[in-house]
C-alpha cells in the first residue's frame, strides 16, 4: 500500500483509524484514487472538514479491507479550494457537499454543488461549523413573520418535455413519518428522476456538541435520533474513551452488547412493520409492532426508558444488570424467537408479498460499492462489511455470531437480511447473558479531557455509524462530527428508483431503513 | 345540528401527524398507539393523512427554520375547530436543542397548543392520557357554553 501510495505522504498509524496520511491539496486526488484502488470493496466512510483557524482542515476517511485510513489536507480559509473527488467515487458526493454547505469550502467539478441541509433562504457566507460564527449572530426567524410560500427549491427543468409530470411527496405525507421532500419526475408510471431535499431536521447538533460539556453531549448525542439512540450515545462515548485512552471494564462491554442489540431488535421490528404498511400490508405491520413491544419492556426493565435509554456513558454503563432480570429478558427472547419462524415462513411463502418486493430497487454491487453504502443495504448486495467483524467494539470480539449477506440486491433480500439479522441479533443477546463477567461496571474518567482525537465505528440498525471526535484539553469538544448510515444510504436511493413504477417507490424507500433525523442532525 | 358535530368530534377525533424537526423518539410512541397494545382506534382516534379532514394536529419535535412554514401551512389548512397537541419536551419548549442555529423553539411559537405532553419521549400511556384530558376539556367547556342542549 505504500508504495502505491508513494512518497508524497506521511503514513502516521495513530487514533484515527490504522493510518493517517498528511498531504497537500493538490495531491489529495491522487492519493485518494491510489487507495481506494487498494481494496475493491475500497469507499469513503466520511469527510470531517473542521476550522482550524487559518485553515480549514478537511480529512478523508476511507475504508479498505475493513479499516479506516484517513487522509488529511489542509485549504486556506481566505480561499478553501479542492478538487472533487466524485468523478473518482460517486458516494462522497453528499459529503461534499455537506462541507460546502457548514464549512464554505469549494469542491472544483462537483455536478451538483448545492445546499444540503441548511435552509434555501439561509444567509450566503454564513458558515455554521466555523467558529467565528457564533450563535448570537445567526439569523433568528427566516421567513416566520410573514409566514407566505418561501420559494422552494425548483428542481432542474433541463428538459422541457411536457410529457413528464412532477410529483412531489413531502414534507408532510402520510408514508413518511419524518419531514423531507422528494421531487420524483414521472413519464407515465416509470420514474425517471428522484430530487431529494433533506435538512428539514438539521438541528446543528455538531455546533451545539461544541457549547456542551462531554458529559451533556452524550444526552444530546442520543438524541440525533430515537431509534438508534444507544448507537450514537456509544460511538460518541467510544471515541471519547480512545482519547484518554480508559480501559472499559469487561462487564460494561457486555451489558453494552445487550443493550446494542435489543436497540437492533426493535429497531429491525419497527423497519418490517413499517415496510408491511408501505407495501399495502397493514396487518403485518401490525403484527410486527405488537411483538416489538415486549422487547420496549426489555429496554425499560434494564434501562429505565422505553425508547432513549440513556445507559451509556464515559468509563462504562450508568445501571448495573441485575441477576433477577435475566430470566425475564430469556423468557421474552424466546417468545420472540418462535415468532420469527412464523414471520420467516410469511416472507418465504406469501406471494403477494413477494411479488411485491422481488426484483424491485435492485442495486447491483458494483453500485453499491460505488455510491459508498452501508449496513443491510450494503449486505443485501453482496458486499460483506459489518463493522461488527471488521473492527469489533464492546464484546463482540468474544460473542460468536454470523454476519448475514445476500446477493440478490433488491428490496426482498434488504427486508429479509433483516428477519434473519433479529435471529441472530437474540443468540447474541442469550450468548452474553450466560457468559457475562462479574467486575465493575463503570470507571471514573475525568471531567477534562486531554488534547487528541478519535474516530469510533459502530454498526447501528442501518448500518456503519461514524464519530470524530476532536478535543483540545478543556472541559469542551472542539469537534464532533457525525457520518449515519441513511447519510450514506441515501443516493443509493436516487438510483434505484430511477427506471422504477412509482408504485414501486414507497417499498423501495422504506426497504433502506431511512432515518432522517439521523441524515440531517 | 352543532351538539351533533361536537358530538362527533369529541367522539372520534381524527388526528393528523406532523414531525416538524424530531429524532423519532416521539414519532414512534405515536405511531405505537395505533397497535394492537395500545389501541387508540378504540376512542375513536384514526389517523388521517390529510389537513382538511383533521381535527387534532399532533406535532412532535421542535420546530425548525426550515419547518416553521410548513407548520404554519398544515395548520391553515385544517378546517375549525381545531386543537394542536404538542409531544415531547422538544415540542413544548425546544427540549436538548432549544437556541441551536436552526432551531425556531417550541411549537407554541408557530401556532397555539391546547395541551403540552412533556417526556423524552413521553410513553404512550401519557399521550393517551394528555389526548383524552383534552377531549374532556373541550367536552366540559361545550356543556358550560350552553347549559341547555340536548346531548
Amino acid at each position: 500500500m505504500q508504495r502505491k501510495i508513494g512518497i508524497a505522504g506521511n503514513l502516521l498509524a495513530d487514533q484515527l483509524g490504522k493510518a493517517t496520511i498528511q498531504t497537500e491539496p493538490t495531491l489529495n486526488r491522487n492519493i485518494i484514487k491510489n487507495l481506494l484502488e487498494t481494496d475493491d470493496e475500497a469507499c469513503i466512510i466520511a469527510l470531517t472538514g473542521l476550522d482550524l483557524g487559518e485553515n480549514i482542515g478537511l480529512m478523508y476517511h476511507i475504508r479498505t479491507k475493513g479499516l479506516v485510513v484517513t487522509v488529511r489536507t489542509e485549504v486556506p480559509k481566505n480561499d478553501p479550494k479542492i478538487a472533487t473527488i466524485t468523478d473518482i467515487i460517486p458516494g462522497a458526493g453528499f459529503h461534499e457537499r455537506e462541507a460546502a454547505d457548514l464549512l464554505g469550502v469549494s469542491f472544483e467539478g462537483h455536478p451538483n454543488l448545492r445546499r444540503l441541509v441548511l435552509p434555501e433562504d439561509w444567509p450566503q457566507g454564513l458558515y455554521p461549523l466555523r467558529k467565528d460564527a457564533k450563535l448570537e449572530g445567526m439569523p433568528s426567524a427566516i421567513g416566520a413573520a410573514n409566514c407566505t410560500t418561501q420559494p422552494e427549491m425548483k428542481v432542474q427543468e433541463s428538459q422541457t418535455d411536457s410529457r413528464l409530470v412532477n410529483i412531489i411527496v413531502g414534507p408532510q405525507h402520510p408514508a413518511l413519518l419524518e419531514p423531507e421532500k422528494f421531487s420524483l419526475k414521472v413519464d407515465g408510471e416509470t420514474v425517471v428522476d428522484v430530487e431529494p431535499r433533506i435538512g428539514y431536521v438539521h438541528r446543528g447538533v455538531e455546533k451545539a456538541a461544541e457549547q456542551r460539556t462531554y458529559l451533556q453531549d452524550v444526552y444530546l448525542i442520543e438524541r440525533i435520533c430515537g431509534i438508534c439512540n444507544s448507537c450514537h450515545a456509544l460511538t460518541f462515548v467510544g471515541a471519547v474513551e480512545k482519547i484518554l485512552k480508559t480501559e472499559v471494564p469487561n462487564r460494561a462491554n457486555y451489558i453494552r452488547t445487550i443493550i446494542l442489540e435489543l436497540n437492533r431488535l426493535h429497531s429491525h421490528l419497527l423497519l418490517l412493520g413499517h415496510a408491511g404498511l408501505e407495501i399495502g400490508y397493514e396487518a403485518l405491520f401490525q403484527y410486527m409492532w405488537r411483538d416489538r413491544e415486549p422487547i420496549m419492556d426489555l429496554t425499560e426493565l434494564l434501562t429505565g426508558n422505553r425508547v432513549i435509554s440513556s445507559s451509556m456513558t464515559i468509563g462504562g454503563v450508568r445501571r448495573d444488570l441485575r441477576e433477577e432480570d435475566v430470566p425475564k429478558v430469556k423468557t421474552q427472547l424466546s417468545v420472540l424467537r418462535k415468532k420469527m419462524d412464523f414471520y420467516r415462513s410469511l416472507y418465504e411463502k406469501e406471494p403477494s408479498l413477494k411479488m411485491r418486493t422481488q426484483n424491485v430497487g435492485v442495486l447491483s454491487k458494483e453500485d453499491a460499492i460505488r455510491l459508498c453504502v452501508v449496513g443491510p443495504v450494503a449486505r443485501a448486495s453482496g458486499v460483506k462489511t459489518d463493522v461488527r467483524k471488521d473492527e469489533p467494539y464492546a464484546a463482540y470480539g468474544e460473542i460468536p455470531f454470523k454476519s448475514i449477506t445476500r446477493t440478490e440486491g433488491d428490496t426482498y433480500a434488504r427486508l429479509l437480511i433483516r428477519l434473519d439479522e433479529i435471529t441472530e441479533s437474540i443468540n447474541i443477546i442469550e450468548y452474553a447473558l450466560d457468559h457475562m463477567p462479574s467486575g465493575p461496571y463503570r470507571v471514573r474518567v475525568p471531567r477534562i479531557v486531554v488534547a487528541g482525537e478519535a474516530i469510533n465505528r459502530v454498526e447501528a440498525p442501518r448500518g456503519e455509524l461514524f464519530h470524530y471526535v476532536k478535543s483540545n484539553g478543556t472541559a469542551y469538544p472542539e469537534r464532533v462530527k457525525v457520518r449515519t448510515p441513511t447519510f450514506a444510504n441515501l443516493p443509493s436511493f436516487l438510483k434505484t428508483a430511477i427506471g422504477g413504477s412509482i408504485a414501486d417507490v414507497p417499498a423501495n424507500f422504506v426497504s433502506l431503513d431511512p432515518c432522517f433525523s439521523c441524515t440531517d442532525r | 345540528m352543532r351538539s351533533l358535530t361536537m358530538w362527533a368530534r369529541l367522539k372520534s377525533p381524527w388526528v393528523l401527524h406532523f414531525n416538524s424537526g424530531a429524532c423519532n423518539g416521539c414519532d414512534i410512541e405515536v405511531v405505537a398507539l395505533l397497535t394492537p397494545r395500545y389501541d387508540v382506534e378504540r376512542f375513536g382516534i384514526k389517523l388521517e393523512p390529510s389537513p382538511r379532514h383533521a381535527d387534532v394536529l399532533l406535532t412532535t419535535g421542535t420546530v425548525t427554520k426550515q419547518c416553521v412554514q410548513r407548520l404554519k401551512r398544515i395548520y391553515d389548512q385544517m378546517p375549525e375547530p381545531k386543537f394542536v397537541v404538542a409531544i415531547g419536551a422538544c415540542a413544548c419548549s425546544g427540549g436538548v436543542f432549544k437556541d441551536n442555529y436552526t432551531v425556531f423553539g417550541g411549537v407554541d411559537k408557530v401556532v397555539p397548543v391546547n395541551a403540552y405532553i412533556p417526556g423524552c419521549p413521553p410513553k404512550p400511556e401519557a399521550i393517551i392520557d394528555g389526548v383524552v384530558k383534552l377531549l374532556g376539556s373541550l367536552e366540559s367547556s361545550e356543556s358550560e357554553a350552553k347549559p341547555n342542549a340536548s346531548a
